[in-house]
């Protein structure tokens, strides 16, 4: 896992396969509105491919230390997703009642369009990060140590 | 904005975990003092709620603005306002104690600790607000899951415990979440509210039943109920000395007050199960998780390990005054709950800072506290006063008022159960004094470590407010009476 798979079909099916997964995940988020799907689902499609990523080019390759930047973004879906609840908050309402996020120039539809799309935009990023921090930290875990608290 | 206090005290603490990652790790002195002050705003913001319920009666607050059954409600009543207050005080204590300089420096873990701890309380607000059965079980995992993490942060042996209070906390809560699926399957909703309309015409379902059965259990584990606490006293006599106090004073008081929640306030308190009345199983259980707990503990020689056992026994104390089905017997065990709160964490405060100021981890090495400053042994002369239910204390009141209510539903084993545990309290208070304050033999002298201010603090709050807890009973009970009661007891 830590180095590039040996198959040149692996490799060439993967190429193809990682942007398809991607897009699809990017057809459920959007599309979760008026159907199946949503973030948590997007999340997680998004994660299989990024998972595939670095099983098949390795963590040590750009595509592998992409992934592991992502990391970094820990708590950035979820930021997202209070902050979002936190402006309706603000804007008067309940907490993520869309209805008063304070967007200028967006009729209330419009407003609840935009709040949900943002929520669930978080919703997957987070699902995402969860994904590949559990596959990293089983894959690549330290030796066991003790600590001091 | 008053209506929007539950939802900004829960913001508090949610929104300071996601950001401490990123605040944390440029300057990391930060997390410390952003910690202490968003739980004292936090405490604040409590107050301000409680006040607020006290003034206008509770409110449903309606997460997006969505009505009842169809959106997620949380319920801010007389009950949850005051839990959420003391839950808030005991929680920025608790941070200030783990804060303290008494420990050994964290490094860059830090940062990562301060997010666990304040995710912590974060899902056990969300316990106690909760309107939704499903929405119980996320905050309960929240919770939990947080609680795990803590309690193997230390490594070694803290390892084994956590991963067991994992396995079981885990079986716990997937039985919980299997009665949550059997109650929706027979009525259609998971609102706790809409749920209570609907329990009382399918009183003869065996799915009903099944499910109350399994939700039981469930959160039995969660709240070491006595068959079911295997996990406890290992997880707290292993986990870091500065968590422990956090993890006992609220966690398995989160998990049975959210049983309160589902017993009374959806099943009814004449809820009946296979003939057997459902208040009855409670305190026949809590019956025996009193006395067993008191009596494991009397056996222990570790003074973590003693207290965990002393809180088995509590909880179970708990349990038999809000099931004796009137007034007194609620109230009692309501306040005996905000008691238990304080306690337990006093005691291990107490327990914490032996471990760190003198080495002293079993009932052997406390002769070496007379080399002490005397209030330390003071303080825990208070506490244990409220342990074992001696006037002037908290712990008096709230056995005082159960017993009332067992006079008042002529449950007399259960006053014979209250009393022998009691007895068992008083029984291992006093091996801990004799060590004290008997003990003859020469402990070498230790170069004695100034106690930090925190730890102070800490202690000084812990056993003041047993004893305000005391003073002041008759009003807290008074208020719990007028507010807290649920419908139909």
């Amino acid at each position: 896992m830590k180095r590039q798979h040996d198959s040149l079909i692996v490799r060439t099916m993967s190429r193809m396969l990682i942007p398809l997964a991607q897009l699809f995940a990017c057809y459920v988020l959007f599309f979760g509105q008026y159907g199946p799907g949503g973030g948590f689902v997007a999340g997680v499609i998004w994660t299989t491919s990024l998972i595939l990523t670095f099983l098949v080019f390795g963590l040590k390759s750009p595509q592998g230390r992409l992934v592991e930047r992502m990391l970094h973004g820990d708590g950035a879906g979820l930021i997202i997703f209070v902050g979002v609840g936190g402006l309706c908050l603000i804007g008067g309402g309940e907490f993520l009642n869309y209805q008063h996020l304070e967007i200028p120039g967006l009729e209330a539809a419009e407003r609840r369009y935009v709040g949900i799309v943002l929520t669930q935009i978080g919703v997957a990023a987070d699902v995402a990060v969860t994904g590949i921090s559990i596959v990293v930290s089983l894959a690549f875990h330290d030796t066991q140590r003790e600590y001091h608290v | 904005m008053m209506r929007h206090l539950p939802a900004i005290i829960f913001l508090l603490p949610l929104a300071l975990a996601i950001c401490m990652p990123l605040l944390g790790m440029r300057k990391q002195a930060w997390c410390r003092p952003l910690a202490i002050i968003a739980m004292a705003v936090m405490a604040l913001v409590a107050f301000v709620n409680l006040v607020g319920v006290v003034q206008t009666g509770g409110i449903h607050y309606e997460f997006g603005g969505w009505a009842a059954p169809v959106g997620i409600e949380w319920v801010n009543d007389g009950l949850a306002s005051v839990m959420i207050m003391a839950l808030s005080v005991m929680a920025l204590v608790c941070v200030i104690f783990i804060s303290s300089v008494l420990f050994p420096n964290l490094g860059t873990r830090v940062v990562h600790f301060y997010t666990l701890v304040l995710l912590l309380v974060a899902g056990l607000v969300g316990i106690v607000f909760a309107g939704d059965l499903f929405n119980l079980f996320v905050f309960l995992e929240v919770s939990a899951l947080c609680g795990y993490a803590l309690v193997g942060l230390a490594g070694g042996k803290a390892l084994v415990a956590g991963f067991r209070y994992l396995i079981l906390g885990t079986f716990g809560a997937s039985l919980y979440l299997l009665g949550v699926g059997y109650f929706y399957a027979e009525t259609g909703t998971l609102n706790m509210a809409d749920l209570a309309l609907r329990i009382p015409d399918l009183v003869s379902s065996k799915a009903v039943a099944v499910g109350i059965l399994f939700m039981f259990i469930g959160l039995g584990i969660k709240m070491a109920l006595v068959p079911l606490h295997g996990w406890l006293p290992d997880a707290y006599t292993y986990a870091p000395d500065r968590v422990t106090p956090m993890l006992a004073s609220l966690v398995t008081k989160a998990a049975l007050l959210g049983w309160v929640r589902i017993l009374f306030w959806v099943l009814g308190a004449k809820a009946v199960i296979f003939q057997i009345p459902v208040l009855f199983l409670v305190g026949f259980l809590g019956a025996v998780a009193a006395l067993i707990g008191a009596f494991l503990a009397l056996s222990q020689e570790d003074i973590k390990r003693m207290f965990a056992y002393g809180g088995l026994s509590h909880i179970g104390l708990i349990l038999v005054g809000i099931s004796m089905g009137n007034h007194t017997g609620f109230s009692g065990g309501l306040f005996y709950l905000l008691t238990d709160a304080v306690m337990q964490g006093g005691l291990f405060f107490w327990a914490g800072a032996l471990i760190h100021l003198y080495g002293i981890r079993t009932i052997h090495d406390l002769s070496r506290l007379r080399e002490a400053p005397g209030w330390l042994s003071g303080v825990l002369v208070v506490l244990a006063m409220s342990m074992i239910g001696i006037p002037p204390t908290g712990g008096f009141f709230g056995k005082w008022y159960i017993v009332l209510g067992a006079i008042e539903a002529r449950n007399y084993l259960a006053i014979v159960a209250v009393l022998i545990a009691t007895l068992l309290t008083l029984a291992y208070f006093v091996k801990l004094f004799e060590r004290i304050f008997r003990d003859r033999v020469a402990g070498q002298v230790e170069t004695v470590r100034d106690i930090p201010l925190a730890v102070r603090i800490c202690l000084g709050t812990a056993s003041a407010s047993a004893v305000i807890l005391g003073l002041l009973s008759d009003q807290v009970i008074g208020f719990l009476l007028r507010t807290a009661i649920p419908p139909g007891l």
